[in-house]
């Protein structure tokens, strides 16, 4: 396990993040919202797409991606907290680099995600440094679906 | 109306389109799914924040953005996808009420050499709000179908 504050990480380290399995009602959810293009909509119409059949949305992915991410450092605020420890404050994302959609999402598919850390840099505000984690995502047939490196503040330890 | 094909994406075109006004519950709906961050989702945790007040998940702004080209680009054309995105930029935040727009920069296209069917455009989609600010910044490839030879141009 990775820890929360800055000065916890280091290039290098790498965690798993959780699978989330893409069940066709979430897809179609997802399309309809944000990204209703046929291929990700109407299985007849992305038969005869570039997809070969119905796919997730990439926003979809990474979105989900974002929730495990998320659902991980929840964890790990709470178990400080029972330790009487007080989590860092959160930091925001700055972006993201090298977004790949490697390979299609269909339904039913379980992604598992795990992330690496890539880079780390201190910013001109003292309390903030910047880290870049490679997030992965991976099919239950050991094939990339999605990968990208996200920025994202994390606060410093406290000298 | 007539499909928009990749040959329709002249480089060194700008375009502007949307209008989209963001509502403080659909950013803590989106939060509640994918991004549950107390800035994201509560009003009064997120003035405690570094945000400074409540603000939308930067991939709902993605999602947002998104569904914008879908409207005015790409549900009219022949798009078939992107495989990926070289970079992503959270420049300023999405507030609730923010009213959105998008720019798109056309940077480059060229054919693909494996699918002689899909031409390749590079653009660049920047996100802007009412005080046209960019907040997000986008750039990367996109899919298109190519004209058939002999369909007459527009």
């Amino acid at each position: 396990m990775i820890g929360l504050w800055y000065e916890d990480h280091e290039v290098g380290q790498t965690a798993p993040l959780g699978a989330h399995r893409f069940t066709r009602e979430a897809i179609l959810d997802f399309a309809r919202k944000f990204d209703p293009q046929p291929f990700h909509l109407d299985e007849a119409a992305a038969t005869k797409s570039i997809f070969g059949g119905l796919c997730a949305s990439g926003w979809h992915t990474v979105s989900v991606s974002m929730r495990m991410l998320v659902d991980g450092r929840h964890a790990q605020r709470k178990a400080l907290a029972t330790q009487g420890e007080k989590p860092p404050p959160l930091g925001l994302g700055r972006g993201v680099r090298d977004l790949r959609w490697s390979a299609p999402v269909r339904p039913g598919d379980e992604i598992a995600f795990s992330l690496r850390i890539d880079s780390m840099r201190e910013t001109r505000r003292p309390d903030w440094g910047l880290i870049g984690m490679r997030i992965m995502g991976v099919n239950q047939h050991g094939r990339e679906v999605c990968a990208y490196t996200l920025l994202g503040l994390a606060a410093r330890r406290p000298a | 109306m007539d499909l928009l094909y990749f040959e329709d994406f002249p480089v060194g075109e700008v375009v502007e389109f949307g209008d989209r006004v963001v509502m403080a519950e659909e950013i803590v709906e989106f939060a509640r799914e994918f991004d549950p961050q107390p800035f994201h989702l509560d009003e009064a945790a997120a003035r405690e924040s570094m945000a400074g007040g409540l603000i939308a998940s930067g991939w709902h702004s993605a999602a947002l953005m998104m569904r914008i080209n879908c409207d005015e680009v790409f549900l009219r054309s022949s798009a078939q996808g992107s495989p990926g995105i070289e970079s992503i930029d959270w420049l300023k935040p999405v507030r609730p009420g923010d009213r959105l727009s998008v720019r798109r920069t056309t940077l480059g296209a060229r054919t693909s050499r494996s699918r002689p069917d899909i031409g390749v455009v590079e653009m660049r989609f920047e996100l802007m709000n009412q005080n046209r600010e960019v907040v997000m910044q986008q750039q990367g490839p996109v899919f298109f179908g190519r004209r058939a030879n002999g369909e007459p141009q527009p």
